[in-house]
């Protein structure tokens, strides 16, 4: 069985919430609280710490097993199985989902001439070689790509400076608070898409005082980093683009990619960028095929290469299906709102309630 | 159809457990072994060969005992044989009290004891073994028809003495460097590191070579995991022929098929002893000044020992300079590829507009073009590497003037062209590794279609299939990309891109688990 370490626990969980979600939020969280959308990011993500956590401490009390396991144990056979068959429904669809974007992303920013079909072809290859290593390569992808991605990002807002205009930020919370929180649910998705992979990833995890400890730690710091790296991309685009055009734009950090010169000499330099957007991709895809597979494991036992070859198939599937840009955005935007988020925040309370009501019973 | 299914099979899978064996064919000499030792029988096995010497004598003491020293004429010292061991059996001690009371049964010991005055002398009984020590460069004594025999080290032949090694060459630290002979290279390895932990394991590999090997570590440093590792894939080796380090590479290293190279090597006995240090374990093979080391890691293929030699920041800076040599040899061509094909918006106006008027009258794409380039390329340094020096350097010469001047003047390529293969050139020799060097040749070619197909999609797609090939290789169990990935900060800081200042690296480099992390015991 392979392990990963606290370390590579807190790196990868930080890629996968952090996946490609710095392209829409800008969009997203400005067209419900406008020039306000920045101070939503911090606390939507934030919602992902109390079910990190609740899900650790599940962890706690059955090492070595996923949260489908768990299930079993506290809910029955068929509750968990309907739950399972519903996980792996959700995920399996997202994973997909994914994929479109990143053809549509590559299509619409740089290579309009090239098939769409291609950037999906070669992005599953690389998500399913990566998933074939297994979790230990995973990580050690995550490690490597996570910072490279954040020095991206910091390249990209830092190359932009000059295209600010404070003025854009004010009058801070003109329209009250409200907007922010709802700003805030808009973003709590993203966590939960987190919630997701944790649940399946638990088996792998070590399961000492002491590493459990680093864990929590570990997500805290994962979760302010990644929110916090967000909230700066949003301000950044607020400043730069105004509300109303960050709004149009739904991938903002894009366009600021094509933006970037230095002296005449470095200009439109998004291809370069979208490398590294390119690496966070395959990491958000390749959560999400490690979940299904492990779905597929837990729930009906299915597992070797002729399984994973057939989720391929179905996330190419589901790619092709939303080619076009503004139905694959709307429809990630469904998924997130109707389907992660309820499934996610039912479940973990649901069996985190009924694990402490067990306990406290036999106490 | 049955018949290329079944050779397919047996050229692609490697047998579990075993690792590439190749069985020697059944000779009747096996039988002859089993025989009990006597000196007509190694007569009869030997007499053959008209370099095997049979020097018959008698010694006079009680009984009159026949004897016959065997020893192969050019693998020992006849200067040693004659003074030191056939003149005081023969001549020097006739007469002697000790000679006088010998007898065919006490013959052995009582010259073992007092009459040859050797260091390198040792009883035997079996006929293997009289067979073996023969044919490695010792001589043998028998006596009478007596079942055992005298052992006499007096190996001598000619060799290349110590000199600088050419694969690893170094402005500002030792010039010596290992050579053919087994004991000169552990002779140079001792002199480096003077503590009683340095373990020397000899073996012996190949059925009809025998060749002798030892493995090499530091006991109380090296992972004990690692050690014993070693000794089970090298135990598993069965071959007839083991001519060099590289059978042995082949068939050891974790994953064959990788283009990376997976096990390190060097000629220099200052880089083995660093090594040894840090927690390896070296195979020296009698025959080859080349030294292999493990486990491996990827980062230690760009370093060098000069980075240990010079001052630690211009250590960073040659480190810095290889690290983009080496990544400027895997990609400019793909790059250029990529941008001329696909991303032009990347190239300010003016360099653009410079480029497309050197494309002007280009034939072919800039794929075709770049491929074609980079294959002349290939065979320039193929064709140069095997030729005497002089007519390599004139081969290059004519290679990368003549050709890409004409080229360029017929319009078959463009002047940009010329300018990145040359600059790929250039940076692949900044790879001070020849084994990581053509790693990265090898990579080129699929990173250049990917790009020439899909611009910087396909290559990053392809850097990233790379990566992902790169991280899940393991050496001996060590991953390939430590200390970077699984992340060990300390190796990371210390030297890895970087190398600290001596006085910095107060523990040893934590790429696997070493038994004393300390250096010296005491950091």
């Amino acid at each position: 069985m392979e392990r990963i370490s606290s370390h590579q626990f807190v790196v990868l969980s930080s890629a996968v919430l952090m996946g490609t979600t710095f392209l829409p939020i800008a969009s997203i969280v400005t067209e419900v609280a406008s020039r306000d959308g920045w101070m939503s990011v911090m606390p939507g993500f934030a919602v992902g710490i109390p079910y990190s956590l609740m899900v650790l401490s599940l962890l706690e009390q059955h090492p070595q097993k996923n949260l489908l396991q768990i299930s079993e144990i506290l809910l029955g056979k068929w509750i968990s199985k309907i739950t399972g068959v519903l996980y792996i429904f959700i995920t399996c669809y997202f994973g997909g989902l994914l994929l479109g974007q990143a053809g549509d992303i590559y299509q619409s920013s740089i290579m309009p001439l090239t098939p769409i079909g291609m950037f999906y072809l070669g992005g599953i290859l690389l998500v399913f070689y990566l998933v074939k290593s297994g979790i230990e390569v995973f990580s050690r992808f995550s490690e490597i790509l996570f910072p490279l991605i954040i020095i991206a990002l910091v390249l990209n807002m830092g190359l932009s400076i000059s295209r600010m205009e404070q003025g854009e930020l004010l009058p801070i919370l003109s329209e009250g608070i409200k907007p922010v929180i709802w700003g805030g649910l808009k973003v709590a998705p993203f966590a939960m898409e987190y919630i997701l992979f944790l649940a399946g990833i638990l088996v792998f995890l070590p399961t000492g005082k002491r590493e459990l400890a680093q864990l929590k730690r570990g997500v805290w710091r994962g979760v302010f980093l990644v929110g916090f790296l967000n909230m700066m991309v949003v301000l950044t685009q607020i400043l730069i683009f105004g509300p109303e055009e960050t709004v149009r734009i739904v991938y903002g950090l894009l366009v600021l990619g094509k933006m970037v010169e230095i002296s005449r000499t470095v200009a439109g330099v998004e291809s370069v960028f979208l490398g590294a957007w390119l690496g966070a991709l395959i990491i958000k895809v390749g959560a999400f095929f490690f979940t299904v597979t492990w779905g597929l494991e837990t729930v009906f036992n299915l597992k070797g290469l002729k399984w994973n070859l057939g989720v391929g198939v179905v996330f190419m599937g589901i790619a092709f299906k939303f080619t076009r840009g503004p139905d694959l955005v709307m429809e990630i935007g469904l998924v997130d709102n109707y389907l992660i988020l309820p499934f996610a925040s039912v479940w973990i309370l649901t069996l985190w309630g009924i694990s402490r009501w067990k306990g406290a019973g036999i106490s | 159809m049955g018949s290329w299914m079944k050779m397919i099979k047996e050229l692609t899978i490697r047998p579990k457990g075993k690792r590439q064996i190749r069985k020697s064919p059944a000779y009747s000499f096996d039988e002859d072994l089993k025989k009990p030792l006597s000196g007509q029988t190694v007569k009869e096995i030997l007499s053959k060969s008209s370099d095997v010497v049979f020097r018959e004598f008698f010694l006079q003491g009680k009984d009159r005992i026949p004897c016959m020293l065997v020893a192969v004429d050019g693998l020992v010292d006849k200067n040693l044989l004659d003074e030191f061991i056939l003149k005081p059996l023969m001549v020097d001690f006739a007469g002697h009290p000790e000679l006088a009371q010998m007898t065919l049964s006490n013959v052995i010991d009582k010259t073992m004891e007092s009459l040859l005055p050797g260091i390198e002398i040792k009883k035997i009984s079996k006929m293997g073994d009289a067979i073996d020590t023969i044919l490695s460069g010792d001589s043998v004594i028998f006596f009478g028809n007596l079942t055992e025999a005298i052992v006499i080290g007096a190996r001598g032949w000619a060799h290349r003495g110590v000199a600088e090694p050419i694969t690893e060459s170094i402005v500002k630290g030792p010039r010596e460097g290992f050579s053919e002979t087994l004991r000169i290279n552990t002779s140079l390895l001792r002199r480096k590191i003077k503590h009683p932990s340095l373990r020397i394991i000899s073996l012996k590999l190949g059925d009809m070579t025998n060749t002798d090997l030892v493995v090499t570590y530091i006991e109380k440093i090296a992972s004990p995991d690692i050690v014993s590792e070693v000794f089970k894939r090298l135990s598993k080796i069965k071959m007839d022929a083991m001519l060099g380090n590289g059978y042995i590479e082949e068939m050891i290293e974790d994953n064959p098929y990788s283009p990376f190279p997976q096990i390190s090597f060097t000629e220099r006995p200052d880089v083995l002893a660093g090594k040894l240090l840090e927690g390896k374990v070296g195979i020296i093979v009698d025959g080859t000044p080349i030294v292999l080391v493990v486990p491996a890691i990827l980062t230690q293929f760009l370093n060098v020992n000069e980075d240990y030699y010079q001052r630690a920041m211009v250590a960073i800076l040659s480190r810095f300079v290889r690290y983009v040599g080496a990544f400027v040899a895997i990609v400019a061509p793909s790059v250029y590829i990529a941008v001329t094909t696909f991303h032009q918006e990347i190239i300010p106006t003016d360099l653009f507009m410079s480029i497309s008027a050197g494309r002007q009258g280009v034939p072919f794409p800039a794929l075709l073009e770049a491929f074609t380039m980079t294959v002349v390329l290939e065979i320039l340094q193929e064709a140069g590497l095997r030729l005497p020096k002089p007519i390599g350097q004139t081969i290059g010469i004519v290679g990368a003037l003549i050709i890409g001047d004409a080229a360029v003047t017929a319009g078959l390529v463009s002047p940009l062209m010329v300018i990145i293969i040359g600059l790929t050139a250039v940076a692949s020799y900044a790879i001070p590794t020849f084994d990581l060097s053509l790693a990265v040749r090898l990579i080129r070619f699929p990173l250049m279609i990917l790009a020439g197909v899909l611009g910087f999609f396909g290559v990053t797609v392809g850097l990233y299939v790379i990566l992902i090939h790169l991280l899940g290789l393991r050496s001996f169990g060590v991953p390939y990309t430590s200390p970077i990935a699984p992340l060990r900060i300390r190796a990371l800081l210390q030297d890895t891109f970087v190398r600290a200042p001596w006085w910095a690296l107060k523990r040893r480099p934590q790429l696997m688990d070493v038994e004393d992390p300390r250096p010296n015991g005491k950091g």
